[in-house]
């Protein structure tokens, strides 16, 4: 129990063993979807967004509270991934903006989330309770009262915050409806109580244990069902380090080493025979692989990357290709098809990114800053991407216009409108413009079976999305599914339909959806690969 | 004595037209293998594109040569002492340089202007036209060749294209090549810019290119005369022009085809809508 003043270095290692926590519960917190499609992994986001902070308070020696929280507040800044990502990262500007001595006590501490909270409200255009920022809201309430009381006592103000926090979880389905609907609580702000509860763990000397215990995290009265993502490697983002290296040994079993790397990492190759295995692997634990691999034989040749490091290196390279203008659009996108569309529509640079995989803001930051002038544009297009966007705005020196676009097809409508003859401003808000032009239906497979709005959700069968928002059409049949959902979108003034079939779709299928939407409209209908990951077919209506 | 005027083929000024105004017109030439034809005298358009369809050879073009300049110049000098030449840009063809070449053999003591006109096909004629009508009303070569050189500026041509292929291999794309290789259907708008193409806009289809086109003609407040252009497409040029009519009064809407050498480098189905602006 900490009592009296603490200081930077407690602070650290609170929220170090809140991060340890956070890693424990992140899989089930990922779990955590409003709609039945695979969607944003917050507890991820949250996780690599706390890494980074931790990253960047462990570089600064300085040990006074708001240093710490000043380093956590720009690491956590620089990794934010996801709008979760970006909300935990003005915590901790709050945060370091409230503890204003190098050393605090509760009161201070109660002070510091209020702080938080302000900054966290502040920093989003509409603030929506039900969310993270509630819960926020919720613990720091609790803390002020209880530091009034007992303002020496560190441990009892931040566990009346964590119990305030646990019970607003709870709360969230009552304050917003989408997560009543689909029976869950609010992911993010499970996040912040998992986060929380884990610094108040240190302070009750038990951060030693944490990382044996059992994840728990607040249970909706729905039982939450497992995620089920296809894993399309070639398009995964490169987080953390690829590990790569031969392995020696006798009567070497491929198929089990597979099954238990697959566990440990994404990405996976593992070639050779019984005695030389050729492995390469993505993971977060580069150590975890070579441990378990030690144990199997020799290794030979073992190389580890950062791969944070190897995608500054593919920016490099891309920029030595790009012609010299005055002006450079960068886009997030992911499948092998919508990099090339982009790429021969003049997009200069793409951060690999979308639905499931949110783009740091350093990355963005990053491409932003490798553009080869000094005017650049951003394209998002996936809404959980447009907070992080916008924080790029404030760090970069370049003139930088963010177009929020929330569909791959409004960033292919912004791009086309692109023109050469407009400056940027310009170019922004007719780019901005064009993408209300385009309407966008996602068709995804169900993560889970529920009802919503009336239509029956089988789990693994298609469900079409107009414009990231509504789920407009479900059933057993892939062609059924897409013609009801061009019913329901409204195809008048329609002149063309694109149809961006994705990576698990083959051509002949896609054609022949086209060619029945040819017959029942008039417009005209193209047919694309995308090779995006999770959506069999992104169809757009201009 | 009155200002004559020589142009070349690639101003896509109708022949009608060019009697009337006391224009001459120099052929630049196409050829189909070993088959040379002279640009809209040997070969019109409609020829040119059913040709262009069924032949197995790639036509390409060449430029007047300079001797043939020096005879003409030579000839006119003969009636007048004042010839201003309005040539295409020599981004695009080596015609102006043969122009002036052969402006240098002529012996004769006339007075002799060649310009650059830094555009083609409508644009161009815009500027043939009004230069004739201002040697109507008694402007002299240096007055007309001032006009001139000045209102290149308030001349803006947009042309659609179904394809940028045939700008391509003609080697005529200049910076529109940031438009090649999309993935995805479009059609095109481009201009011509500081003598070359330049990229503008890439709607999805047909219809919506034609309303990039309406909708840039009247972006104008005040314009003084309208060029419109088609390839292949009769009924679309009439469309276009019935969108456009209250723009201008009708006798300075000036209908076209584009000539077999410009239909060489853009293609068929192009349309185009070429814009003076009248000065502020």
């Amino acid at each position: 129990m900490v009592k009296g003043l603490a200081n930077g270095q407690t602070l650290k290692e609170m929220f170090k063993a809140g991060t340890v926590w956070l890693e424990k519960c992140a899989p089930d917190i990922d779990a955590i979807n409003v709609f039945p499609v695979p969607d944003g992994d917050t507890g991820t986001n949250m996780l690599l967004t706390m890494r980074s902070a931790l990253e960047e308070a462990n570089r600064d020696s300085n040990d006074s509270a708001p240093s710490v929280a000043k380093a956590m507040a720009h690491g956590a800044l620089m990794g934010a991934r996801g709008n979760s990502g970006v909300i935990l990262s003005q915590f901790w500007r709050g945060l370091a903006k409230g503890l204003g001595h190098d050393s605090f006590n509760g009161g201070d501490f109660a002070r510091a989330l209020g702080e938080a909270t302000q900054a966290a409200y502040q920093g989003i255009i509409n603030p929506v309770e039900g969310t993270i920022l509630t819960v926020l809201k919720d613990a720091a309430k609790a803390a002020e009262k209880t530091a009034k009381s007992d303002p020496d006592n560190l441990t009892f103000v931040l566990e009346s915050a964590v119990e305030a926090a646990r019970d607003s979880v709870a709360r969230t389905p009552d304050l917003l409806s989408v997560l009543r609907d689909a029976g869950v609580v609010d992911a993010g702000g499970q996040g912040l109580y998992v986060l929380l509860n884990g610094a108040l763990h240190f302070l009750k000397g038990k951060a030693d244990k944490i990382q044996y215990w059992k994840p728990s995290i607040v249970a909706s009265e729905s039982a939450l069902t497992p995620k089920t993502i296809p894993a399309s490697a070639k398009i995964e983002t490169p987080y953390g380090y690829c590990t790569s290296f031969v392995l020696e040994g006798q009567n070497i079993n491929l198929k089990k080493i597979r099954k238990e790397l697959a566990k440990k990492g994404q990405s996976l190759v593992a070639t050779g025979n019984g005695s030389l295995v050729r492995i390469h692997i993505h993971s977060f634990e580069p150590g975890e692989i070579l441990n378990y691999a030690t144990n199997l034989g020799k290794l030979h040749e073992i190389r580890v990357d950062n791969m944070d490091d190897q995608y500054i290196e593919f920016l490099k390279m891309q920029k030595e290709k790009l012609p010299i203008t005055d002006m450079t659009i960068v886009t997030v996108a992911s499948g092998e098809g919508f990099l090339n569309i982009f790429k021969s529509l003049g997009n200069a640079i793409i951060v690999p990114g979308g639905q499931t995989m949110n783009p740091s803001v350093r990355q963005l930051f990053q491409a932003v800053e490798s553009a080869p002038s000094d005017n650049v544009i951003l394209l998002s297009n996936n809404k959980n991407i447009i907070l992080s966007a916008f924080q790029v705005v404030p760090l970069t020196k370049k003139n930088l216009k963010i177009i929020p676009t929330r569909t791959i097809p409004q960033g292919i409508a912004a791009t086309l409108a692109f023109s050469y003859d407009l400056n940027l401003e310009e170019n922004a808000r007719f780019m901005e413009q064009a993408t209300t032009q385009v309407k966008t239906i996602e068709i995804t497979r169900a993560v889970r079976k529920t009802w919503l709005k009336g239509l029956k959700i089988r789990k693994g069968k298609p469900i079409a999305i107009l414009d990231d928002k509504d789920i407009i059409a479900s059933g057993d049949e892939m062609p059924d599914v897409i013609l009801e959902a061009l019913e329901k979108s409204g195809t008048e003034g329609t002149k063309v339909i694109t149809i961006y079939y994705g990576a698990e779709v083959k051509a002949t299928e896609a054609e022949s959806i086209a060619e029945r939407i040819r017959n029942k409209y008039k417009s005209e209908v193209e047919v694309v690969e995308g090779g995006q990951p999770h959506y069999d077919y992104i169809i757009s209506l201009e | 004595m009155m200002v004559k005027f020589v142009t070349d083929s690639c101003s896509d000024i109708t022949p009608e037209l060019a009697e009337k105004l006391g224009v001459t017109v120099v052929p630049l030439y196409v050829q189909f293998g070993d088959d040379v034809y002279r640009d809209n005298i040997d070969l019109a358009t409609e020829e040119f594109y059913r040709k262009l369809a069924e032949s197995k050879v790639i036509p390409t073009t060449s430029a007047v040569t300079p001797d043939f300049f020096a005879q003409l110049f030579s000839k006119l000098g003969e009636e007048t002492t004042e010839i201003l030449t309005i040539i295409l840009s020599q981004m695009f063809s080596g015609t102006y340089g043969a122009a002036l070449q052969g402006k240098a053999m002529v012996k004769k003591n006339c007075g002799i202007e060649v310009i650059d006109s830094r555009l083609g096909a409508g644009g161009q004629m815009l500027l043939v036209i009004s230069a004739a009508h201002m040697a109507q009303s008694g402007a002299n070569l240096d007055e007309i060749a001032e006009w001139v050189r000045k209102a290149i500026l308030r001349v803006h041509v947009r042309m659609t294209f179904d394809t940028l292929e045939y700008l391509r291999r003609g080697g005529r794309i200049g910076k529109a090549q940031a438009f090649l290789g999309s993935l995805l259907k479009v059609n095109p708008v481009l201009s011509i810019n500081d003598g070359g193409t330049f990229p503008v806009a890439r709607p999805r289809n047909r219809a919506q290119a034609i309303d990039f086109l309406v909708n840039f003609a009247k972006s104008f407040s005040h314009i003084e005369a309208l060029a419109i252009e088609d390839a292949t497409t009769p009924d679309e040029l009439e469309m276009l022009a019935e969108r456009l009519k209250d723009l201008v009064p009708p006798e300075r809407l000036y209908r076209s085809k584009v000539s077999p050498v410009v239909g060489t480098h853009v293609g068929p189905h192009v349309l185009a809508v070429s814009v003076l602006e009248a000065e502020h």
